[in-house]
């Protein structure tokens, strides 16, 4: 008396039963905490979901599917060659999934759609924007210290590096360098030098919440005398993402050197609620899912080096890892209009 | 690791198979086609599932397994659906409750985020 199918299956079906609990946490959580949260990103300015690709995904899947079928069909009725072919099949299809996927997180990673790194409000799509303005600041400098064009005591720090690269242009040449190198980055100096000035001004605005275009100075100084010469319970404008917006564009559509690459390296301020836990479930979800595709490859590679000598004795192996197959489609059969459709 | 227990069972797997098809574009469908977003929700939902069991029932072979399936299978169903159901009254109906410090600082910013948002989707799907 017992269960009247093989040890070996028993326990695919009983791993699979741990997954459907593994995968619907993920899964329920997700839609929980999207009933919950008012304005979830959806759109594609915002999530950069692509329908088509995943549709490609979920025919591939579906194909792959298909396949295992047919090849676990085909080892029942001992047709070993025609079993290997279905599975090469299925494999290349595994294959194809995972790429497109890669494409799908390329998006996604060109877009900085990264759990962690969405801004939710006005205020940190300002901050965002300065951080990356900072990013190239140093990134530039560390340039002039590096080939020893600028000599500092301490060159990570930009603020005392710039008054030197102001200067660059009637600085005496240093000996490792030639003229013309010299020349090129005496050159140079002049837009870097006015990023750094724009992306202080910016971060100065951001600090003490003044408009960029109403209050042409935010140093302490300045922002201090403006603000006690007020009539009592007056304020400064306050800073706007607007004009943030503004001020980017202004630097990236410029004629000067750095233009191209403040379009490539910042990004617009787009502030997006609960975009990181848009994010942080989107990966968690279809990066394990694609962690399972790559296990079904693992099992399928291990048939597939069988060879022409592959024979009955793995016939119960295919039929549960078809399983294990089937199991990873019906996940994304889920997924695919949860995250892609609604 | 074989046993002499594969019977065959005369499924037409490629009918399954253009099914499947039919359904993912049908998905597809539904999402291009300018429907209420709750009626958008049931029908795609619906298909999902219609495919799930067709996976289930025709490639998985569930159809012809015997009741063993019930006893393996249900206590994992019901604990996947008691899952979002339990958690649904803590967080999917107060995530962020109107009490939750961030919302009250943001709440001008989340009301023009959904104004923009309201603007941008005025005449789309």
């Amino acid at each position: 008396m017992g269960i009247p199918i093989p040890n070996s299956k028993l326990g695919m079906w009983l791993f699979l039963g741990t997954e459907i609990m593994f995968f619907t946490a993920f899964i329920g959580s997700y839609i929980v905490l999207r009933l919950g949260s008012n304005g979830w990103p959806t759109r594609y300015e915002d999530t950069h979901i692509n329908v088509l690709l995943g549709g490609i995904n979920t025919f591939v899947l579906i194909v792959s599917s298909y396949c295992v079928v047919v090849a676990h069909e085909a080892m029942a009725q001992k047709n070993f060659a025609r079993a290997r072919g279905y599975l090469w099949v299925t494999t290349i299809l595994a294959f194809v999934f995972l790429g497109i996927k890669g494409v799908e997180y390329k998006g996604k990673i060109d877009h900085d759609i990264l759990p962690g790194r969405i801004p939710e409000t006005s205020s940190q799509a300002m901050v965002k924007v300065a951080d990356q303005l900072e990013e190239l600041v140093r990134e530039r400098f560390h340039a002039y210290t590096h080939a020893g064009v600028i000599t500092a005591e301490r060159p990570a720090d930009v603020v005392t590096i710039a008054p030197l690269l102001q200067a660059l242009s009637t600085a005496v040449r240093p000996s490792a360098l030639t003229d013309s190198e010299f020349k090129r980055y005496q050159e140079a100096s002049v837009a870097d030098y006015e990023l750094f000035q724009k992306w202080m001004n910016l971060k100065q605005h951001i600090v003490a919440d003044v408009s960029l275009y109403e209050v042409e100075s935010a140093l302490p100084a300045d922002y201090l005398a403006k603000r006690d010469a007020l009539p009592e319970g007056a304020r400064l404008p306050a800073l706007k993402l607007e004009e943030v917006r503004r001020y980017l564009n202004d630097l990236k559509t410029r004629d000067w050197p750095l233009a191209g690459l403040i379009n490539s390296r910042v990004f617009d301020p787009h502030p997006m609620v609960y975009g990181n836990i848009f994010a942080s479930c989107y990966f968690i979800m279809t990066g394990f899912h694609a962690i399972h595709v790559i296990v079904g490859m693992i099992l399928f590679g291990m048939v597939l080096k069988q060879g022409s000598s592959l024979n009955e004795r793995w016939t119960d192996w295919v039929e549960n890892s078809g399983l294990y197959w089937h199991f990873v489609d019906l996940v994304w059969i889920f997924l695919f209009p949860l995250l892609y459709i609604i | 690791m074989s046993h002499d227990d594969h019977q065959t069972h005369h499924v037409n797997y490629l009918a399954v198979f253009f099914v499947l098809c039919g359904c993912t574009g049908l998905s597809v469908l539904f999402d291009v086609l300018s429907m209420p977003k709750g009626v958008t929700i049931v029908l795609v939902l619906a298909v999902a599932c219609a495919k799930a069991m067709s996976v289930m029932m025709y490639f998985m072979h569930l159809k012809f397994e015997g009741n063993w399936k019930y006893v393996l299978l249900a206590p994992t169903t019901i604990l996947a659906v008691g899952l979002p159901i339990a958690l649904f009254p803590d967080i999917g109906r107060s995530y962020y409750i109107n009490a939750a410090p961030q919302v009250t600082a943001w709440a001008d910013e989340v009301a023009e985020y959904e104004r923009e948002h309201a603007a941008a989707d005025g005449g789309a799907h």
